[in-house]
């Protein structure tokens, strides 16, 4: 009995020493980051994880002592889970987070700052602001504004538009503000607005009972390149092109062309730049390795493409 | 071991009087008068139909009165003085006087333990509670569980799953719950009507045992030999009607029945004449193997009527099963006139003229919510259609079934879950029928089925014997295989025990094989 | 048989939702909104056809909706590639229209294989396989949308957007399997034994029904019907995402119990389920048609409406059953 039970402690005692040894052999100076972003389920989250992607490989390969961690989730609680995986698994230093909901992963991203993570949100705030180090976001507010002024401009404050709503959410109410708040004291008079959640399909389905329930319409706000897609379609079956106009949203590669080419039923778009992404894990990315001074906002504008600028904003190989 | 009741025999428990029920404008029982007493197995004989379940239903407050009166004998006994008095009569009230009634159909759930089923509804908690939730006392229902069960010297565990019982087994939990109620009146419906004669020799072995712990039994029966085993009394009803209440031991069986029926009954089992010994063999089996079992062999000549005999168990139907290709066969070498088929399914069976009534006809014989029509059909269908179905070929083999084999659906609309037992046999019967098999294979066919029907039944059998047929008969009716058979084939644990012909065709030398007590060594 | 008391039930419904719409909008009774409705309720309506063989033979299927999606999205890259090496647009697009038939068989045959020989229940099978395809197209699109050529597009519209006697294509394609499916379901061996296997399986077996050969068939049918439907919605928009066919399952089996077919399986009506695909389209419709009720309330309003409509269906049944 005796000599077996010597045998056990010797071999725990090495598989003891080879894993410290394993431990120490580890770059001390490594960095991780993790970044967490909805799943690819729409055309725009598409693109935000086309540019993730794309960031992760060029931050990886310029700086061999970082790691990026990418997770993505496609409903609220996944990526929760997703976070505490990140933190007790992965170690991370920092955490670049879009948040599938501003309120239900306030918490979440709250327990991950208390471990001493530098926490970057992008796009969607989180209920308590205080959290976050650093904000990268485009403006949905403006958005909305910017689609209004042309819309505006081009009808000369006076026709018949509708409105096809994403889903019932902050960024859609801001947008939808945004909008509503140029063209409140125009003679712009708003037919209906209906949601077309974000759905190509939908936003098809949707034009075509406006276009059968309206027999003048001016112009359309889309607001998001997927629902323009198909009103596009709905508004060609329908052969009404030549009476109105459409405004997108997102800088869609399909719309921009369209845009580029000088289409007059889509002549303008509206950029929100899944790109945004980038910019947060490159900005956080410095914040880690040179502890540059990082923090406060980091605001996108949302510029208006047309046919004369509509180059800088084309690229034809993402998927968005 | 008794059951604790002190109850002295011959008091009247129950005494009903002019009971009468009606569904909607449908009078199922005209005044029945019935007087329940301690110590006493009281039977209910009638035929299917005759209002045997209505009556039970109501004795025990499943079913409330049109008109009449039940009156009970209060529970404390020294109030033995004011005798029968009237209750709002329900099924708690009746619980609550110990009149406990089991369904013909059982009441438990296979998922369940037995101990579980006993108790379902009526769980026994712990004293004490957790996070203010008592627990099942589970240890405490097991341990009463196995008393009762003892009691009726079974040897389940109260730990077993009911799903894993025999039918016996079932009836015997449903017995031992109904036990743990403290009965005063025990009410069986149909109770052997799933239970083979061995089995139902011990159920009355318990049922006696009761009665002589002043426990009041009822049972329903249409068997007589039965009644006269083990019934003090019986009240005999027909068509709702009460033909009176006699002591058994007054009557014989042959008057019984005939108080039953309520016509002399002509012979029960037709004559069927025997096949000459050189007539063409209609199917050979050579070998039939299945898992765990010996191979079987025997020859089938046309026009002959070769019964199955054995115990539940003794893998009768298993083996039929196998045969028409509903199970797996280790081995199957058949021959029909001479030449070796293959039957890999029922529908291989069924090209080849061989066909297989089964015995559990709600369960895997008759589509219960679908029509009599959607039923007859089925398995005949090839007939009914060339490219598409032809719905007016259809509908006039069916009225010609119906007509046949005497058939009797009332709503032609409905599911046939609606129609009686014998019904539902005749209409499995025609649907197996349809594709004029050559062998046909009857399995258990007169379960559960009035003595009228029976009669029906086996002059079918004559008929098709007639016709050059050749029909093999699975049956626990003794009587029913000894009246019909020409030969015997008494099975034994999944074994052929021995194949009886002539004079040996009788109750004795076949439960012999069944029993294992003799054995016949050369194959057929 | 076609339409006695019994089954009337979901045509009361679809004619009290249909009035409910001439009183909500004039615009409602207009020919172009009326094409619009049949073209749109022929995607739901030809899988819904399909989900009734699996509702009736005893099964589910909740892989349609991704199914479709990826069938799309296959279709798309086939005809994309294709185009490079072959010149006529035609024969690029019959090719890709018999791909999406055998994949859409294939798929139905996997369902079911899984749910017969591995003995796996239905929902969980296709509970996976739903989440296979979805996935698959996902990963086909790298996230995004997977787009048609606008070449081959312009040709291949005409499939959704053309027209015979001024009622839409799909609109065609939707009656003729309608019309087929009733036939198969009421007047074959095959429709027959699919009751039987639905109402019992092991009666079935007694009945030298060959009920994992039905079942695969039905599924097949299905995957059969997913395809078809995939034909004529590729041309409409002319792409496919992740997003494409999402919740089409839920649509195609509310669409199934409205009609009168019963979950459990074992009994089935096409024609029924041909109504509830038109109501689910028309409450869609009349709620864009109107600004009575609020946006946010929109779902809760065709919730209800559903829940009418069965009620009204079940109902009508009763009376004739007593």
């Amino acid at each position: 009995m005796k000599p077996k039970m010597k045998i056990g402690a010797r071999f725990r005692r090495v598989f003891a020493i080879s894993f410290l040894s394993l431990v120490l052999h580890a770059p001390s100076f490594a960095q991780t980051l993790g970044v967490s972003v909805p799943a690819a389920t729409h055309g725009w989250a598409g693109g935000l994880n086309f540019h993730a992607e794309k960031t992760k490989s060029r931050l990886e390969s310029q700086y061999p002592e970082l790691k990026i961690i990418l997770a993505t989730a496609s409903n609220a609680s996944e990526q929760a889970n997703d976070l505490e995986d990140l933190l007790t698994i992965h170690q991370i230093d920092a955490l670049v987070i879009l948040p599938f909901e501003s309120a239900a992963l306030t918490g979440p991203v709250r327990n991950v700052k208390r471990s001493g993570v530098f926490v970057t949100v992008v796009d969607r705030g989180l209920t308590d602001p205080s959290i976050r180090d650093f904000y990268v976001a485009g403006n949905n507010n403006q958005m909305g504004r910017v689609s209004a002024n042309y819309i505006k401009g081009r009808l000369d404050e006076n026709g018949k538009i509708v409105i096809l709503r994403g889903m019932p959410t902050v960024i859609d109410e801001q947008r939808f503000e945004g909008f509503m708040s140029v063209i409140a004291d125009t003679g712009i008079e708003v037919l209906d607005s209906q949601y077309a959640n974000w759905n190509r399909d939908d936003g098809f389905t949707v034009m075509q009972d406006f276009l059968s329930r309206f027999p003048k319409i001016d112009a359309v706000w889309a607001q998001d390149d997927d629902i323009a897609i198909g009103v596009i379609q709905a508004v060609r079956q329908a052969r009404r092109q030549d009476e109105l106009f459409v405004v997108g949203g997102g800088g869609m590669k399909d719309i921009i062309r369209r845009v580029k080419g000088g289409d007059k039923l889509t002549p303008v778009d509206v950029l929100y730049p899944p790109g945004m992404i980038s910019t947060a894990m490159e900005l956080t990315t410095i914040k880690l390795l040179a502890d540059a001074p990082i923090e406060g906002e980091y605001i996108l504008s949302s510029p208006l493409i047309t046919e004369q600028n509509a180059d800088d904003y084309y690229f034809p190989d993402s998927p968005f | 071991m008794t059951l604790g009741i002190s109850v002295p025999a011959g008091l009247e428990l129950i005494k009903a009087v002019q009971l009468h029920k009606s569904f909607g404008s449908i009078s199922v029982l005209n005044g029945i008068d019935l007087t329940i007493k301690s110590g006493e197995v009281h039977a209910i004989l009638g035929e299917n139909g005759a209002g045997k379940s209505t009556l039970v239903k109501l004795l025990s407050g499943y079913e409330n009165l049109s008109s009449g009166s039940i009156s009970v004998q209060p529970l404390d006994s020294e109030d033995a003085g004011d005798l029968l008095k009237r209750f709002v009569w329900n099924q708690k009230t009746a619980e609550a006087l110990n009149v406990i009634l089991i369904h013909q159909e059982f009441n438990l759930i296979d998922e369940l333990t037995v101990a579980e089923n006993m108790f379902l509804g009526a769980e026994r908690l712990r004293h004490f509670s957790v996070l203010g939730l008592r627990l099942l006392d589970r240890s405490g229902m097991d341990e009463i569980a196995s008393k009762y069960l003892r009691i009726l010297k079974s040897n389940i565990a109260p730990s077993d799953k009911v799903g894993s019982l025999s039918v016996a087994e079932k009836q015997l939990v449903e017995i031992a719950k109904a036990l743990s109620k403290n009965p005063r009146v025990l009410i069986l419906d149909e109770p052997t009507a799933v239970l083979t004669e061995q089995e139902s020799r011990i159920l009355f072995t318990r049922i006696k045992e009761l009665r002589s712990d002043g426990v009041a039994v009822v049972f329903i029966s249409h068997k007589l030999e039965e009644i006269s085993a083990l019934a003090d009394c019986v009240t005999i009803i027909r068509d709702g009607n009460q033909v009176g209440c006699y002591k058994v031991s007054e009557l014989s069986k042959d008057k019984m029945a005939k108080l039953m029926v309520g016509r002399e009954l002509s012979k029960l089992f037709p004559s069927i004449p025997t096949p000459a010994s050189k007539s063409d063999l209609a199917m050979s089996v050579s070998a039939l193997e299945i898992e765990g079992n010996d191979s079987v062999s025997f020859e089938l000549k046309k026009g002959e009527v070769l019964g199955f005999a054995g115990l539940v168990g003794s893998g009768r139907s298993a083996l039929m099963e196998a045969l028409v290709g509903l199970r797996r066969a280790k081995r199957k070498v058949v021959f029909i006139k001479g030449t070796k088929i293959f039957i890999k399914n029922l529908a291989d069976a069924r090209s080849n003229n061989i066909t297989y009534l089964t015995k559990d006809r709600k369960g895997s014989g008759l589509f219960l919510e679908k029509t009599a029509a959607f039923n007859f059909s089925l398995f005949a269908l090839k007939q009914f259609s060339h490219w598409f179905l032809d719905a007016k070929t259809e509908l006039k083999a069916f009225l010609r079934a119906l007509n046949l084999f005497d058939v009797r659906v009332k709503d032609l609309e409905a599911g046939v879950s609606r129609l009686s037992g014998g019904n539902q046999q005749k209409l499995l019967i025609a649907k197996m029928l349809e594709t004029a098999p050559e062998i046909i294979i009857f399995d258990e066919p007169t379960r559960g089925i009035d003595i009228g029907t029976k009669g029906q039944i086996y002059r079918l059998l004559a008929e098709l014997t007639q016709k050059g047929c050749a029909i093999i008969i699975l049956s626990s009716d003794m009587n029913e295989i000894i009246g019909l058979s020409h030969r015997v084939a008494v099975m034994r644990g999944g074994q052929l025990a021995g194949i009886l012909e002539g004079e040996d065709i009788n109750n004795v030398e076949i439960m012999r094989y069944a029993a294992g007590l003799k054995k016949q060594h050369s194959k057929n | 048989m076609t339409l006695n008391k019994k089954s009337i039930g979901p045509f009361i419904a679809l004619v009290l939702i249909f009035l409910l719409g001439v009183f909500v909008n004039e615009a409602f009774l207009s020919s172009g909104n009326l094409a619009n409705i049949l073209a749109r309720s022929s995607f739901i309506g030809i899988v819904a056809i399909g989900a009734t063989f699996v509702i009736t033979a005893g099964g589910i299927d909740l892989s349609v909706g991704s199914m479709a999606a990826f069938i799309s999205g296959c279709m798309i890259m086939l005809m994309n590639v294709l185009f490079q090496s072959i010149n006529s647009i035609i024969i690029v697009i019959c090719i890709a229209v018999l791909a999406s038939i055998t994949m859409g068989l294939l798929a139905g045959l996997i369902n079911g294989l899984l749910t017969t020989k591995a003995k796996i229940e239905a929902f969980i099978v296709t509970l996976g396989t739903m989440g296979i395809y979805r996935s698959l197209v996902t990963f086909m699109a790298d996230g995004g949308t997977l787009s048609l050529s606008f070449t081959i597009n312009d040709v291949y519209s005409s499939v959704y957007y053309g027209d015979f006697l001024g009622i839409p294509y799909p609109v065609w394609v939707f009656l003729g399997l309608a019309v087929m499916a009733y036939i198969l379901m009421n007047k074959t061996i095959f429709g027959r034994h699919l009751f039987a296997v639905g109402s019992s399986e092991k009666v079935s077996l007694y009945s030298a029904i060959d009920t994992e050969k039905i079942k695969i068939l039905a599924f097949m049918i299905q995957g059969f019907c997913v395809s078809i439907a995939t034909i004529i919605y590729v041309p409409r928009l002319g792409s496919a995402s992740g997003q494409t066919g999402v919740l089409w399952e839920l649509e195609a089996i509310a669409a199934v119990i409205i009609g009168g077919t019963a979950l459990k399986g074992g009994y089935g009506r096409v024609w029924g389920t041909v109504a509830g695909a038109l109501i689910l389209t028309l409450i869609g419709n009349i709620l864009n048609l109107t600004d009575m009720v609020s946006n946010y309330l929109n779902g809760a309003v065709q919730g209800l409406i559903i829940i009418a409509a069965v009620v009204i269906q079940q109902k009508n049944g009763e009376q004739v059953k007593s």
